[in-house]
């Protein structure tokens, strides 16, 4: 025994799927009992890019970590606006966990997330625009900046404002200060706010090391 | 090219072009920073292939039906700078910790199976099979195959042949250096033929599914220092190959400045006294 050379392919089972790998069998095979062949025919949708809302939809309701995170790989592959689409709505669920995944999805889509951006920062739903402003914490894009003071200059919500100041910290510049100063003023110098305020100020012009 | 005509230059425009391109080819990322190293191998390229710019040298690159250019360059752009016992705590971590976990599960018919990846000229899977063989005691129990792969043709073709010099021999005690290597002119060695005849080595992109589908059922597999070449997509889906490829619960080792838990959850962390290392659950 000891070390032995044989062929990397044979030596191990090459590979386990043997259903059919066509779009419709995939589908099928999305909602099959066996997470092993819902995982791996998530991995394999990536050959469809129009499947984006079914492979949504199931993340929406799947249970195994595996699988979710095969259906993340695959919507991220794939991008787009129909991606985007497809997750914006789940910013919604009751789920954090799923919150989460999405928001690290769409951060890694940032082209196509960019053109929603906007009305995801209108959204009615206050948690929802707090998700958002979640997003543009990582979102490799030059306006995240611009759409983060623009938060700040209108919501009427403290805890979206107080998110967005937050995020600014890490991604604004001085240009972002004279609104940053006004800020609290819009909250009656709420000294929670004004604290928030200071510390990213103090953090954008380098004084917070 | 015409030796007497000027250095063709790459404009930032043309850079950014060439990056998406060989991102969506290879999954590799190119910060700015890394503007000198790019520009100085595709003017290496563009010389060699005698055209006359960036412009009908992209053209040539994207389009030719053999793809003999673009793994050309592949080659120049990846980095190979590698060494013998590189990391020696994750190989105290495989003998003292890992295989002995994994031998518990195995039966004595049931070979054991280590991926190095990316292997580069071979100085890691050789590294493995010599660690193995004087440092675990069960090594003769088993049937131990060492698969090593890499993207570059050309390192490949290098790793078997085996033949090193001072620098990449020099973390290795003069007595292992005496027992498997032979000595070659111009300061060089060679690895035994034994050791060079129990690795195989293969060329692969793990960021490509259709290629990875022979590579599975491993119980190791070691793949430091590649991850950190990668974005966060190609970085997911480098994690789901690796996955994909190994046993349940199979491990796998990371260079010391790579994070699987930033990458992924679906593995789990364990800590053993040498290394902490990455297991897919069982």
């Amino acid at each position: 025994m000891s070390l032995v050379k044989k062929n990397h392919a044979s030596s191990g089972n090459a590979d386990h799927r043997h259903l059919p790998r066509d779009r419709a069998g995939l589908l099928r095979q999305l909602q099959d009992a066996s997470p092993d062949i819902r995982r791996w025919a998530a991995l394999d949708l990536a050959a469809f890019p129009d499947t984006a809302e079914a492979l949504c939809a199931r993340l929406e309701q799947e249970t195994g970590l595996p699988v979710r995170e095969a259906l993340l790989t695959t919507l991220i592959k794939i991008g787009g606006n129909a991606v985007v689409k497809g997750l914006m709505p789940l910013l919604r669920s009751e789920d954090a966990t799923l919150r989460n995944e999405v928001i690290e999805a769409l951060q890694q889509l940032p082209e196509a997330v960019s053109p929603y951006m906007e009305t995801m920062l209108r959204d009615p739903d206050p948690d929802y625009r707090i998700f958002s402003i979640n997003v543009l914490a990582n979102l490799r894009h030059p306006q995240a900046p611009a759409w983060l003071q623009a938060v700040i200059e209108r919501d009427a919500d403290i805890n979206v404002c107080a998110s967005a100041v937050d995020v600014l910290a890490e991604v604004g510049g001085p240009e972002t200060v004279p609104v940053l100063t006004g800020l609290p003023g819009r909250f009656d110098n709420d000294p929670f706010m004004q604290f928030c305020v200071q510390a990213t100020i103090r953090r954008i012009q380098g004084h917070d090391a | 090219m015409n030796p007497s005509e000027p250095t063709p230059a790459i404009s930032a425009e043309e850079f950014r072009k060439f990056r998406d391109f060989f991102y969506r080819k290879t999954g590799i990322h190119f910060e700015d920073t890394k503007r000198y190293f790019v520009d100085k191998r595709l003017i290496e390229r563009i010389q060699a292939t005698d055209s006359d710019n960036f412009r009908n040298y992209f053209v040539m690159l994207r389009f030719q039906a053999s793809g003999e250019e673009l793994q050309a360059l592949i080659n120049l752009m990846t980095v190979n700078e590698t060494y013998f016992f590189r990391e020696e705590y994750q190989f105290r971590c495989l003998v003292n910790s890992i295989l002995p976990e994994i031998a518990q599960r195995k039966g004595r018919d049931e070979p054991i199976r280590i991926w190095s990846v990316p292997s580069s000229s071979g100085e890691e899977p050789y590294s493995l099979a010599i660690y193995l063989l004087e440092h675990w005691p069960r090594v003769d129990e088993y049937d131990i195959e060492l698969v090593a792969s890499d993207i570059d043709t050309s390192i490949l073709e290098k790793a078997r042949q085996g033949c090193y010099d001072k620098r990449a021999v020099s973390h290795l005690p003069e007595p292992l250096l005496r027992k498997y290597f032979s000595a070659l002119p111009n300061v060089q060695y060679q690895i035994s033929d034994d050791l060079r005849h129990s690795v195989e080595f293969t060329q692969v992109n793990i960021t490509d599914l259709s290629q990875m589908r022979g590579y599975r059922d491993f119980d190791v597999v070691f793949c430091r220092n590649l991850l950190i070449y990668f974005d966060d997509t190609s970085r997911r889906v480098a994690a789901e190959a690796l996955f994909n490829a190994l046993r349940p619960g199979g491990f796998i080792c990371l260079g010391h400045s790579e994070s699987m838990s930033r990458i992924t959850p679906l593995f789990k962390v364990r800590k053993f006294p040498e290394a902490i290392v990455y297991q897919k659950p069982r």
